[in-house]
């Protein structure tokens, strides 16, 4: 009888604290917990870098103007559906793109699509703090 | 008072980018670089020359308007603790390397 308590509680134990997959995405990784709470838009993320992270925000429009006019179509979609979505959406999105690599079809096309809003948290943590107090819906921020 | 402060701090500005103005050289991120040392504004060379160019393309593109607004941007990227007049300092040697049409505004 004694036995079998202490079996059932290693299983307990076992499974209690059975580690997360090192895959796995988490509140900050890979996209910081700043972007999957903000309610700002992407307009105003990228307005925000603009004044926060200058070179940043240049080098991010250098790149995204050496791509089409249909992947520009496509990241400004994307990005639009993503900061549609709630909190819980985007948590989901961020596990997707962790345990994924083919989760994100734009990645073909350009990996780097999203660096401005997922890669990097100093970056976002700037932005975020101010994004509310420009334009949510100001389109000029992507012609530089 | 104020505006005086401010009137004082563009005139030195705008004499210091005179007097320091400098025929054009084959790499004028280092010149430009050197003319900070002189002002006292350090840290890393490539970002000053970003910052400086940003400047000047903020004001071609309308995002900054009068030399104010692009003093108060340059002022938002230097170290912490650097003072108003170096930021227009700043300000006129971006512009005197970087968008020299630009210059006139530092005297409106």
């Amino acid at each position: 009888m004694k036995k079998l308590t202490l079996a059932g509680l290693a299983a307990a134990a076992a499974l209690t604290l059975a580690p997360v997959a090192g895959a796995d995405a988490t509140e900050d990784y890979p996209i910081p917990r700043k972007i999957l709470h903000t309610p700002c838009t992407a307009e105003q993320i990228l307005a925000a870098t603009r004044d926060t992270d200058p070179v940043y925000y240049e080098r991010y429009m250098i790149d995204y103007n050496n791509k089409s006019p249909e992947v520009h179509r496509a990241v400004q979609d994307r990005i639009h559906w993503f900061f549609s979505m709630d909190y819980a959406g985007r948590r989901q999105y961020s596990e997707d793109t962790a345990t994924n690599a083919f989760y994100e079809q734009l990645a073909w096309n350009w990996p780097n699509w999203a660096k401005i809003f997922f890669n990097n948290k100093g970056v976002v943590a700037h932005s975020t703090a101010v994004c509310m107090n420009y334009p949510p819906d100001d389109m000029s921020v992507w012609v530089w | 008072m104020m505006v005086k402060k401010t009137w004082t701090a563009v005139l030195i500005a705008s004499a210091a980018a005179l007097t320091f103005a400098t025929p054009a050289h084959a790499d004028p991120d280092s010149d430009f670089a050197r003319e900070l040392h002189t002002y006292g504004i350090y840290g890393q060379k490539d970002f000053n020359a970003w910052i400086g160019k940003i400047a000047c393309k903020r004001l071609d593109r309308g995002v900054d308007v009068t030399a104010q607004d692009s003093a108060k941007f340059v002022s938002d990227q230097l170290l912490r603790g650097s003072s108003t007049e170096q930021a227009y300092q700043f300000l006129g040697a971006a512009m005197n390397y970087y968008c020299p049409d630009k210059r006139v505004l530092l005297t409106q």
